[in-house]
């Protein structure tokens, strides 16, 4: 096709390819400026994040020591806790939601339609509108149940589980409703029962969505910040969003070199997921927005 | 098949009963605590847990049911409820001040007001029980004079008619018998909120410890039939103001604290637009909320639109920049918005340690506001260029070709056929966002805290606050929470919110259909 173009258009395109690079290196440097910083001062032997050049001062470990053996900062406990937070609200939320999910777009009920225009709305509300009420609410379920009220990961989970339940079951029926639906039907016509066909075919089948469903949750627990910080308040309860938070909230200058190690730490493992699931990720994404 | 076969009948039935039997167990168990600590929201919302499930579970009519039930719980305790529970918050005057029941704000006031009588009189006493009822035997040491009496009534003692000891104290009365020390200690609660009217005085005798009471005068009394209560000393009257405090019949706008959590209809709602000290501060974070969630999309999107054209052509290297490009996505945004917040620093900051200034960036109304778009940019642009890089792959080549054949130059495919189709497929998607950036309370409360905020000037909204972290403020403002107004700003919100998303739906299905 170039071949056909006046010449004069071939410059003006060499010209807006150079403009084009010039542009897309802005952003690249924009895009890495932070990142390199966190892994300098990770690396950096001084505590203060000052870095009047670009280039690295000495280097050593001394940061990550901090993290792992600082009683004030008990950063493998956080990272823990917010391990099995997400954990926990992925595997659960894939369960029953997929369930969910499973029956509006398989089953035929009374009530269906009505069910889906809910749950329409029920996902756009997001649940922290609705935060001094939660507080309250689990406030006096405290007095209660004080393993389930204010100040527990049982009850911060249950919270996370059903405010994220719309947005889980609309977006898995979404998923589901791509996967064919010859393989159940058939198995049915092997005499199965739905729940059989549920565990047995339509599980297996759908495994790869609900694999994603369950990254989005776990990143989606992993960056909750709102509910998290005024519902632990023990130190060694906190996730590892409200921990880091108040540790480089208290004194930023002394802080920083242990805060921007134990950030890389906790971002390399969501990276390296994300980086390795992002074709199915991006292909949701796209999907979503082609369907338009 | 024999994998199928397995889990049929008897197996799945047992697994089954075993499961339930736990669960019902649980939640029985669960029932009878709520029961035992009086609360019935929590012991009604168990008890039709508890039926719900049975019923589901063991009923042959109910297939659907078996695969919603679980999510459907979950969905009405921690959405519905809560939700219902925001509107009718918003309906009410409940803030620090205004926490407790009635009764509780009337009891408090009338304690707050207990002082000590001037004279400091003291008793002697003796505490026991008369006909059933807790009685003490007083007599105090200066007059002389001794007194039975109990939480109603109090009548002086005539000499001859008690018991007395060599000091003079009344010990002894007919049918009165002393409470034995295991006694009194069991009944602490009772005897300690025990109050004795004495005749003549102005105030109740409270029993101080074992064997001594004291004199107390009350600043208020309250008269329950004309529901008011009335300052002793001054004769002030305070009425019951019908929105959660009593006030000085002659000055209502004098109120007595506490009060207690109450219906006031659509106040919290007209605070927003009468009251000055609300109304201020609320217009201005509406304003900048919309205006920064619009910017912010804008931002996002040109140069995420930008990115993908570019790197929609065979350019050199394409992969390479495309795997950068998504990095910030891929990142924990919780994670990247305090890092930036270091960078941003004063003092130690690495923006001003690469210029060598001492720049006070999130000190500034105008700077915090770029800083928060730049921060936004950083964090959001990934997305954009995904979502709009997948839509011109979506644009059929034909198009582009026709248009080529026709004459039409790339710049000009580009502007008149593929950016109104990309525009158009990336319209909801652009809507969702713009919703999302309404209420991104991480990244303003995380990076700014919504500052910089005249705190001085006793301002609670600052420059970079948005409605939704203008709500958590003042709901969670430690000294002065208000629960009815952050109802009442969720509410509109969640209206705003609300509309738009089902706004963008409706429109999506309409093409949809044309299409």
């Amino acid at each position: 096709m170039s071949t056909l173009k006046p010449t004069v258009t071939k410059k003006r395109i060499n010209k807006g390819n150079i403009l084009s690079h010039a542009f897309v290196w802005v952003f690249i440097l924009f895009t890495l400026f932070p990142i390199y910083i966190v892994i300098e001062s990770s690396f950096n032997n001084g505590g203060a994040l000052s870095t009047n050049s670009l280039i690295p001062s000495g280097w050593s470990w001394i940061n990550f020591k901090t993290l792992f053996h600082d009683p004030s900062v008990p950063f493998m406990r956080w990272m823990f806790n917010s391990i099995v937070l997400a954990s926990a609200n992925a595997i659960i939320s894939v369960f029953i939601g997929g369930a969910a999910a499973f029956a509006f777009s398989r089953m035929k009920f009374r009530g269906r339609k009505t069910g889906l225009q809910a749950l329409l709305l029920v996902q756009v509300f997001p649940s922290f509108l609705a935060i001094a009420a939660i507080y309250v609410m689990m406030d006096s379920v405290y007095s209660v149940f004080p393993k389930l009220g204010i100040g527990s990961m049982g009850g911060l989970l249950l919270i996370y589980l059903g405010g994220s339940m719309g947005v889980n079951i609309w977006l898995l029926r979404g998923y589901i409703n791509t996967i064919p639906m010859e393989l159940d039907e058939a198995a049915r016509i092997d005499g199965a029962s739905t729940s059989q066909v549920y565990w047995l075919i339509f599980f297996p089948l759908a495994a790869p969505v609900l694999a994603v469903t369950a990254l989005l949750a776990f990143i989606g627990t992993f960056n909750e910040f709102i509910l998290a910080s005024l519902f632990l308040t023990n130190v060694d309860q906190r996730t590892v969003a409200v921990g880091l938070e108040s540790f480089i909230g208290a004194a930023l200058g002394q802080n920083w070199g242990p805060f921007a190690a134990g950030s890389l730490l906790a971002s390399i493992p969501l990276v390296i997921l994300f980086l390795s699931l992002q074709r199915f990720i991006i292909g949701g994404l796209t999907q979503g927005a082609t369907k338009g | 098949m024999k994998r199928l076969s397995w889990f049929t009948g008897i197996h799945a039935l047992i697994a089954k009963i075993i499961v339930m039997a736990l669960l019902d167990a649980l939640m029985v168990s669960m029932f009878f605590t709520a029961y035992h600590k009086k609360s019935t929201p929590i012991e009604l919302a168990i008890g039709i847990i508890f039926l719900l499930l049975n019923y589901v579970y063991f009923s042959k009519r109910t297939m659907p049911m078996k695969f919603l039930t679980p999510g459907i719980i979950l969905m009405v305790l921690f959405i519905l409820v809560p939700v219902v529970y925001t509107v009718a918050m918003s309906f009410f005057n409940f803030q620090t001040g205004n926490l407790g029941t009635k009764q509780g704000a009337i009891t408090s006031i009338l304690q707050d007001g207990l002082t000590p009588d001037s004279n400091n009189t003291q008793y002697d006493m003796t505490i026991g029980s008369l006909d059933g009822k807790t009685t003490v035997l007083l007599t105090n040491p200066a007059t002389k004079i001794s007194y039975v009496g109990n939480a109603q009534t109090s009548t002086v003692l005539a000499p001859g008619t008690f018991t007395v000891a060599k000091n003079g104290d009344a010990v002894g009365y007919p049918q009165f018998t002393p409470y034995t020390a295991d006694q009194f200690a069991n009944l602490g609660d009772q005897i300690s909120a025990l109050k004795v009217p004495i005749p003549g005085e102005n105030g109740f005798a409270e029993p101080q410890t074992e064997n001594s009471a004291a004199l107390f005068t009350e600043e208020y009394s309250y008269d329950s039939q004309k529901d008011q209560l009335t300052n002793t000393q001054t004769g002030q009257v305070y009425t019951n103001n019908g929105n959660g405090n009593f006030a000085l019949s002659t000055d209502k706008a004098k109120l007595l604290y506490p009060g207690w959590k109450s219906y006031n209809g659509f106040s919290n709602y007209l605070h927003l637009f009468d009251d000055a000290a609300v109304r201020g501060p609320f217009i201005g974070v509406f304003i900048w909320t919309i205006c920064f969630s619009f910017i912010t999309v804008l931002m996002m999107f040109a140069v995420g639109l930008m990115l993908a054209i570019i790197l929609d052509r065979k350019i050199g290297l394409k992969r390479f920049y495309r795997s950068i490009l998504i990095l910030p996505y891929a990142i924990p945004s919780l994670m990247s918005i305090l890092v930036w917040k270091g960078m941003f620093q004063t003092q130690f900051g690495a923006i001003n340690g690469l210029f060598g200034t001492h720049i006070d960036f999130l000190d500034s109304t105008w700077m915090a506001r770029g800083v928060v778009l730049i921060v936004n940019l950083w964090l959001g642009f990934p997305y954009f260029y995904l979502i709009s890089s997948g839509a011109l792959q979506s644009v059929p080549a034909e198009l582009s070709e026709a248009a080529s054949i026709d004459g039409a130059s790339p710049f000009q495919i580009l502007r008149q056929i593929k950016l109104p189709l990309v525009l158009q497929i990336l319209s909801p998607l652009l809507i969702a966002s713009f919703a999302f950036n309404f209420n991104n309370f991480n990244l303003i409360y995380l990076l700014t805290g919504g500052g910089p905020a005249n705190v001085l000037a006793g301002k609670t909204a600052g420059a970079t606050d948005i409605l939704i972290t203008y709500t958590y403020k003042t709901a969670f403002n430690g000294t002065t929470s208000n629960f009815g107004l952050a109802s009442a700003i969720s509410m509109v919100i969640f209206f705003i919110i609300g509309g738009l998303s089902l706004w963008s739906i409706r429109r999506a299905n309409v093409l949809d259909n044309n299409s």
